[in-house]
């Protein structure tokens, strides 16, 4: 690295082109990835600040044409308004609950599988691989009567079962996180799980010991999805669950419409997602630091 | 490199002896991998095996989900020939489908780059354009037809300001569909994470050595990048593909009575499925309709997978 | 490269050896504690232990929610041996029964369930529902479009409970500023012409420099202008009970789209889009309505709106009057809908059931419904009661004897999808009416064909 850096030559008569050089350096590292992605987020922020905005704006400002960018009366109230449309506190306890066994479920199986498919070679294994693939192309809506059938003969209806139970068994879209875990895990080299096969050490023991620490983006992103998914998740809990006291956040949204759905509380809504995302934005921020870190970690690379 | 040399037993080809006799060590290796599939392979059979025989038989029956259902033999199918809405979904599907999956590609790569830029404050540019992927679906979609409103949303102010034509998104059948494509571009963090993840795992030594070389930064990007990307491209085609086809939620939320609005012009293959299935009462129909696509995805995904082989670059070697 | 390092990692593996069948016992008993806590939620207990609990399902959201929820009190404060137990259930479009659908087939489907009545024919051909002439359903007490509505094929399967009627809403201030004197459209003088309608919307239609309309007198298909409102104000029937036909091309319904074709085709078709369109989308901010806001100056809505209108637009000053007619003398025509309760198949308790349905559909019921919520009763004995009505809402209860209502058909839902699909085409100027109707038949009569004859009451 410090070879690959010109030695600078002190003469005064190049110092002003080195001093040219070293601003476009700068340029390119300090300012043209800001001006690329500073507008970028402002695409992206959009939606959560409108989000926001709404959510603080009264009735009447809601009604101002055009909208204002920013309400002129903060109507807090609009907060404590939402969380009483619906129990908001123990759909969340609900919706925390289901989060966080779906991605134990996910986090434990996941890589196992993923690491049938990609780093032991056993004939078949191909075929059955896009078999896997293959149960996520089916069409969900034609596979929930029939599915429901089984949770009902299981005694599972109105239970967190349905929503938690099969995703420890891979149940879509499991697969596509199996499909990325494979991606990944095809791309680390051989030569050390084969070492440390020829010195004995089992399968189980190089997937944790070897393959999941130089994995970890990759772990991290399937965790973030499958949290995601059960967070956000409306089908499911719509179908399984029968009762007020079991519902979850994303079925809590749908109470702000009317029943003929064309009279919405808007204002609510947005107060309302804005508190149901702000748990998912906080695992973001700490899930980020994993792609980044991951690699150091692992120290492999 | 020099790893390249030591042996790599389990990655020698599996020599075809007759599919029943297998070596000792391919034995061991079928045994410890389907140990390891095992979770999936115990899903599969309790959670999907009977709601898939099931799909198939009632796509020979009419059945509106109770009482008997009546088998009517390719009854389904054929009717699909001359149903015109069927046709309007698969146009619509596809059009769909054409357009979000590359643009999708493209503009998650110019994130993932983006969010890899080695700045201070990158953490905050990834938690903004990762925000609209956490914000549930439901939420989102109605924030987002309030940007799109055809005279007073934000987005319809700015083309106006740039001095372009004012488009009424959701409401013209013309650019309805297009509405959607863009929507799906919020979702773009969801797949940047996933390649900001592989960029990560891209060695800086790589770099390094090619810098040493002298290559520019775009040479860099088309000759160790992409390349060293390909696996999780190949996963974004085929979860993009998959999806895009699959596309429901959004347009169910969105197009108000009925589903698909305006004029037919976002009838969604699922969205006609799900109404045949749970408004119409045709359960039977539904299945069909459901296997069709299914066939359709599935030939679509083995495309891409073959295609692969081409393309595609595993170790990072 | 990392030759060092992954030397050190296969020494690693040697020293740290993880326990593999330890392992294993860890991530079973999580699984199993996913279970345990999942199976302990379940055992909860909502309410104290009785006999019976009938539960009841119900999309309706706040504030009738509300409503519901105290009813269903004061109906077990009395009720003898049972106990009603209201559930709600995420709204959705009233023909979408996937959560009933499921749970029925499951054996886990409600005893009572709350259906737009206008579904209720084609939920009891799929069989869903439950035949009530066993239980001595007598529809008898309530107004004839509810009793059609509630019976198929000759049979009750549902009793209905509130309804609606659509009427046009004018704004004072807006018709006062284009100098037109709004008293011309109150009521006691009787029903204007569609065209008079256009003529007074004409002067208050508003564009800006870039020919966007900032505000318009009268949009046809906004809120409740659908396909049905215009075909029943030209005379339409959309059904030949006689053929078993659906007659979504016949010539009343060709006027009357051919009105709101021309009618659009005038303003411009896209722009009076762009300008109405978004209202229409199910996550538009009731707030931001124009005729709320202030920017649209007639429209076609239902009784529900005098609320609307109460919570966000309290000091509007607007009138309620006839549906405009086609032409000079005709006779105004609006048309009902609303709600409907039902016992599901596979119900576990239908005596309960019933006896609380008779109750909740019933006088006593529907008095507190229709109090609380100022929505509209079915039973024809309520609707003289004028007590119940205040101010705004009398027009409404007046209305409904002679109102109309969507023909129950076992395919009312794609009926329904198929006409609105055609009225887009129309109203957006991208077919004409005559083909566009055309279509809707072709589509929507092979599936009625194999219901034929089909008796309504």
């Amino acid at each position: 690295m410090a070879n690959a850096v010109p030695v600078e030559r002190a003469q005064p008569a190049v110092r002003a082109s080195a001093r040219r050089q070293w601003l476009a350096k700068y340029a390119r590292r300090e300012i043209v990835p800001r001006l690329l992605l500073i507008p970028l987020c402002g695409f992206y922020l959009l939606p959560f600040y409108w989000m926001l905005v709404n959510a603080l704006k009264t009735n009447e400002e809601l009604s101002i044409y055009p909208p204002s960018w920013f309400p002129d009366e903060i109507a807090w109230s609009n907060f404590s308004r939402a969380v009483e449309v619906f129990p908001f506190w123990r759909f969340l306890g609900n919706t925390s609950l289901i989060t966080v066994f779906t991605v134990i479920g996910v986090a434990l199986t996941n890589p196992i599988v993923a690491y049938g498919f990609s780093r032991i070679e056993w004939p078949g294994r191909d075929t059955i691989f896009y078999l896997v693939l293959a149960t996520v192309f089916i069409p969900y809506p034609a596979l929930i009567v029939a599915l429901f059938d089984i949770f009902a003969q299981l005694g599972w209806v109105n239970t967190f079962k349905p929503l938690i139970v099969p995703f420890f068994f891979c149940f879509i879209p499991s697969p596509f996180w199996i499909f990325l875990l494979r991606q990944f895990f095809l791309r680390i080299p051989h030569e050390i799980s084969d070492a440390a096969r020829l010195d004995g050490a089992s399968e189980l023991r190089i997937l944790y010991q070897i393959i999941m620490p130089q994995s970890w983006p990759a772990l991290s992103a399937v965790s973030l999805f499958a949290a995601l998914h059960a967070w956000n998740d409306f089908l499911g809990p719509l179908l399984y669950l029968q009762d007020t006291s079991k519902y979850t956040l994303s079925i809590g949204l749908t109470f702000f419409q009317s029943q003929s759905r064309y009279d919405i509380q808007f204002n609510l809504l947005m107060a309302a997602s804005a508190l149901v995302i702000l748990p998912v934005v906080l695992i973001f921020l700490s899930f980020q630091r994993a792609f980044v870190e991951g690699v150091t970690v692992s120290g492999i690379k | 490199m020099v790893a390249e040399t030591i042996v790599a037993p389990s990655r020698a080809p599996a020599k075809r002896r007759g599919h029943l006799r297998l070596s000792r060590r391919e034995r061991r290796n079928l045994a410890v991998g389907l140990l390891f599939i095992s979770p999936w392979l115990i899903g599969f059979l309790v959670f999907l095996v009977y709601p898939i025989v099931y799909t198939i038989r009632i796509s020979f029956t009419r059945y509106t989900g109770f009482g008997e259902p009546e088998w009517i033999g390719l009854d389904n199918y054929r009717n699909m020939l001359h149903d015109d809405l069927f046709w309007t979904a698969v146009y619509n599907t596809l059009y769909y489908t054409a357009l979000a999956v590359p643009i999708g590609a493209v503009v998650a790569m110019i994130l993932a780059l983006a969010m890899n830029q080695p700045l201070p404050e990158v953490p905050i540019y990834r938690a903004i354009i990762y925000i609209p992927s956490v914000i549930p679906l439901f939420t989102l979609t109605f924030v987002y037809q309030n940007l799109v409103h055809p005279t007073q949303g934000v987005f319809n102010r700015f083309l106006i300001w740039l001095g372009l034509p004012n488009i009424n998104w959701f409401g013209d059948p013309r650019y309805a569909k297009l509405a959607l494509v863009l929507l799906a571009q919020y979702g773009a963090g969801q797949v940047a994470v996933i390649f900001l993840a592989a960029l990560k795992g891209i060695p800086a030594s790589l770099y390094e050595a090619a810098s040493l070389d002298g290559a520019s930064a775009w040479r860099r990007f088309w000759g160790i990048t992409l390349p060293l990307m390909t696996p999780v491209i190949l996963y974004d085609l085929i979860l993009g593909v998959s999806l895009g086809l699959q596309i429901f939620t959004q347009v169910y939320i969105i197009s108000g009575d009925p589903p698909g609005g305006p004029a037919n012009s976002t009838l969604m293959y699922v969205v006609y499925l799900y109404n045949n299935a749970f408004r119409f009462g045709a359960m039977g129909y539904a299945a069909a309709l459901a296997w069709v696509l299914f066939v359709v995805t599935l030939v679509l995904a083995l495309l891409i997978f073959r295609s692969s082989r081409w393309w595609v670059h595993y170790e990072t070697t | 490269m990392g030759n060092d390092a992954w030397r050190d990692l296969v020494r690693k593996l040697r020293s740290r050896r993880i326990d593999r069948r330890e392992f294993m016992k860890r991530a079973s008993a999580l699984g199993a504690g996913a279970m345990a806590i999942s199976g302990a939620l379940r055992q909860v207990p909502t309410r104290a232990q009785e006999p019976t609990t009938v539960t009841f399902w119900t999309t309706f959201t706040d504030p009738d929610l509300s409503i519901l929820q105290s009813m269903v009190e004061t109906y077990n404060s009395q009720a003898q041996g049972h106990q009603v137990e209201l559930v709600q259930i995420p709204p959705a479009q009233v023909t979408d029964v996937t959560k009933l659908m499921t749970a029925v087939r499951g054996g886990t489907g409600p005893d009572v369930y709350h259906l737009d009545r206008f579904i209720v024919a084609q939920r009891a051909a799929d069989g869903l529902l439950q035949d009530l002439s066993g239980l001595g359903a007598d529809l008898s007490p309530y107004i004839a479009f509810a009793r059609a509505e509630a019976t198929f094929n000759g049979k009750p399967y549902a009793l209905p409970f509130d309804t609606d009627a659509r009427a046009l809403y004018y704004r004072h201030d807006l018709l006062q500023s284009a100098g037109i004197d709004p008293a011309e459209l109150d009521p006691a003088n009787g029903p204007v012409t569609w065209d008079r309608i256009a003529e007074i919307a004409g002067p208050l239609n508003q564009q800006d420099s870039a020919g966007n309309y900032t505000r318009m007198g009268f949009i046809p298909w906004v809120n409740q202008g659908w396909h049905y409102t215009f075909g029943f104000s030209w005379g339409a029937s959309f059904f030949d009970e006689a053929t078993c036909t659906v007659t979504p091309d016949e010539q009343a319904m060709v006027d009357a789209s051919t009105w709101v074709q021309n009618y659009c085709i005038e303003l411009d078709a896209a722009k009076v889009n762009a300008f109405g369109g978004p209202t229409m989308q199910p996550g538009f901010p009731v707030q931001q309505h124009p005729f709320i806001v202030g920017t649209l100056a007639m429209q076609i809505t239902g009784d529900w709106a005098i609320n609307q209108m109460e919570t966000y637009a309290p000091d509007a000053e607007y009138g309620i009057t006839w549906m405009p007619v086609p032409k000079e003398g005709d006779q105004s025509v609006t048309w009902a809908g609303g709600w409907s309760v039902v016992i599901p198949q596979g119900a576990k308790h239908v005596e309960e059931a019933w006896t609380f349905m008779q109750w909740f559909a019933g006088e006593p019921g529907q008095r507190i419904y229709t109090k609380e919520s100022k929505h509209l009763p079915t039973i024809e004995a309520l609707l003289s009661d004028t007590e119940l009505f205040e101010g705004r809402h009398q027009f409404f209860a007046e209305l409904l004897p002679t109102a109309k209502n969507r023909p129950p058909l076992p395919v009312g839902a794609k009926y329904w999808d198929e006409l609105t699909v055609a009225w887009q085409k129309i109203y957006l100027n991208e077919e004409e009416p005559a083909s566009a109707l055309a279509t809707v038949k072709e589509r929507v009569q092979p599936d009625l064909q194999r219901f034929c004859p089909i008796e309504m009451s």
